[in-house]
């Protein structure tokens, strides 16, 4: 089972944001996606997730294509994502954020959810169940009453990463998960990521955090310019004479790139505590 | 908005004593309406029908988040379908039982036609594209005469009955109409806690990340408009039914303002704050009656006070029917 990218081309007008990707992700394997601001990372998620259109190439899983599919559908064929800028159901509980993921599996007995008391109890129970469990995990199974609008900025990273984990996905695509996170909660967050490791999962994290990349990720894509530039192991990465050049520049350059996230730290940390 | 509605969290005790008061207060009122003069039962069956509109319309504004304008078009639709099957009209006298179920289904095609070409839209614009609606349905009933009887109305309907049973008097359409608030306010309170309510919540929370997710939007959203069409014309065939005369005058803009104004003066998403926002919105203008003119500017008022005071309505959205029942037997 894999995730294909087959010459994935995106384009708005004459500014083409992703240039003839083509590259295919194994299961059991975390990706980590990086690149400068603008190079095409976030754009690859879109795509992926279908909140993007492809304009040219495909995509497919399992060599079904995803491209042309619709948002709900892709989401159905098991791909989750999270979001750059948290998006949660805020007004609604934790523990709900994550039962709504239940929707397409159960929709089809809602009749008899609302006009059987007994099969609705059995339901709910059901749901609840395997959501706290979720909640367990995250450590966040004390608050799962709370509005979810209402939990700290670092909470919420989690909950959304929670929530995509509740559709129980093949395909986990994280759009900068550390965005926003202080040191502390970085080092918690990749250990959880760590552990969301599974034969049967192919996860995706596109991130500035370049410790956090180089921990968590066994192969690391490298984005320039909307183009793949290198594809390899976080060793090779930092090997690579290309890589170097083209992105990394020289170790100046490199804690240029580390000042620039940390500035992206602080401003999204800011936003963060405006949220809360 | 959102740390409005937040709740703050109520003392157990003090939250029993409000639920105990509130369902004394219900139980006392609905028990106590059969022995009034049929002056207020009818007011009382007014209030009755608004607040099951208000159930229906909240389905689409308070759980799914889409403001809708035009629902007087369902009531009327309902209203309609009564006024033709059981009357001389057509000469045409169907039981009243069957007229409803046929209502519900032309409600819910109704409500599934005029949804598909507003899917897209949301707020203000899905605002005035339903407001067009309402309009439309009501100025073709005005207009098809040979038909709906135009400006004149459709007079003499039949007297509805049940199993033989007629029910005209303004009590008995008090006990129908007790009895269908309670069976569609259960109906909707338990589909809002169902994982379909759910899914209408992520959507109105946050319709893209509901995609993503994998809720098909497009689905959920017509299974609302559906939803709250079916009641919205059931209600319409009650009040046919009680009032055994219909004309367009009933069905205007004014009708759906109304409603809309009950769900955000009682508490959006709320089924009790349905109940609280019709009481305030049709018994104070009753209560109100002898300072005749002066009415309109006192419930202006009251409304300016109670946005200030209460921005996310009487009751909030937390203070659910579940909330009532578990005061009551203090859990």
């Amino acid at each position: 089972m894999t995730l294909v990218f087959n010459n994935l081309r995106k384009q708005y007008g004459a500014n083409v944001a992703i240039n003839d990707v083509s590259t295919d992700f194994a299961p059991g394997l975390i990706y980590g996606v990086i690149g400068p601001n603008g190079a095409g990372k976030s754009t690859l998620i879109n795509m992926t997730a279908g909140s993007y259109t492809v304009s040219a190439g495909s995509i497919s899983l399992d060599g079904r294509r995803l491209d042309g599919m619709k948002k709900h559908q892709i989401a159905n064929s098991g791909i989750a994502r999270t979001y750059q800028n948290i998006r949660l159901f805020d007004q609604m509980t934790v523990l709900e954020n994550l039962e709504v993921c239940a929707y397409p599996a159960e929709v089809r007995n809602v009749w008899r959810e609302v006009l059987w008391p007994p099969y609705g109890r059995a339901r709910a129970a059901a749901r609840r169940e395997s959501a706290m469990e979720i909640l367990r995990f995250f450590g966040l199974e004390g608050h799962a009453d709370a509005e979810a609008g209402s939990l700290p900025y670092g909470r919420q990273r989690m909950l959304e990463i929670a929530r995509a984990l509740a559709m129980n996905p093949r395909v986990l695509l994280l759009d900068e998960p550390a965005a926003g996170l202080n040191h502390h909660e970085t080092a918690e967050l990749t250990a959880k990521l760590a552990e969301l490791r599974s034969p049967e999962r192919i996860m995706l994290v596109v991130e500035h955090d370049m410790d956090l990349v180089m921990t968590l990720c066994d192969r690391i894509v490298v984005m320039h310019h909307g183009k793949l530039l290198f594809q390899g192991t976080p060793a090779e990465v930092q090997a690579s004479s290309d890589v170097q050049l083209a992105y990394l520049g020289t170790d100046n350059d490199i804690d240029d790139i580390r000042a620039a996230a940390q500035d992206r730290r602080a401003q999204l940390g800011i936003r963060a505590r405006r949220r809360s | 908005m959102s740390n409005t509605s937040t709740s703050p969290s109520v003392k157990p005790q003090a939250s029993r004593l409000v639920a105990v008061l509130v369902l004394a207060a219900i139980v006392a009122l609905a028990a106590a309406t059969p022995f009034l003069p049929n002056y207020h039962i009818r007011v009382v069956n007014s209030l009755l029908i608004y607040i099951l509109l208000g159930i229906g319309l909240n389905i689409v504004i308070g759980y799914t988040g889409l403001l809708d304008l035009g629902f007087v078009a369902f009531y009327a639709v309902g209203a309609y379908t009564y006024a033709l099957l059981a009357s001389p009209q057509l000469d045409l006298h169907l039981p009243f039982l069957l007229i409803v179920g046929i209502a519900a289904v032309l409600g819910m095609i109704t409500g599934i036609l005029l949804g598909i070409p507003v899917l897209k839209l949301r707020g203000d614009y899905l605002a005035i594209v339903t407001l067009g609606f309402g309009e439309i349905i009501r100025i073709v009933i005005n207009n098809v005469d040979w038909l709906t009887g135009g400006p004149k109305g459709i007079a003499r309907l039949d007297k509805a009955s049940i199993l033989g049973v007629e029910i005209a008097r303004p009590v008995e359409i008090y006990w129908l109409l007790l009895v269908t608030v309670f069976l569609v306010g259960l109906f909707v309170w338990r589909l809002e806690r169902s994982i379909l309510g759910k899914a209408w919540a992520a959507i109105r929370e946050d319709q893209d990340a509901a995609r993503g997710i994998g809720i098909n939007t497009t689905n959920a959203k017509l299974a609302a408009f559906a939803t709250s069409a079916t009641i919205g014309a059931i209600a319409g065939t009650i009040f046919a039914a009680s009032q055994r005369f219909v004309s367009p005058e009933s069905f205007t803009l004014q009708e759906s303002v109304l409603i809309v104004l009950m769900i955000v003066i009682g508490g959006i998403g709320n089924i009790l704050g349905i109940v609280a926002g019709a009481a305030i919105l049709i018994l104070l203008p009753e209560v109100l009656r002898e300072f005749a003119e002066w009415r309109i500017l006192f419930l202006g008022i009251l409304m300016v006070v109670l946005i200030i005071v209460r921005p996310a309505g009487i009751v909030p959205r937390t203070f659910g029917p579940e909330k009532l029942i578990r005061g009551l037997f203090g859990k």
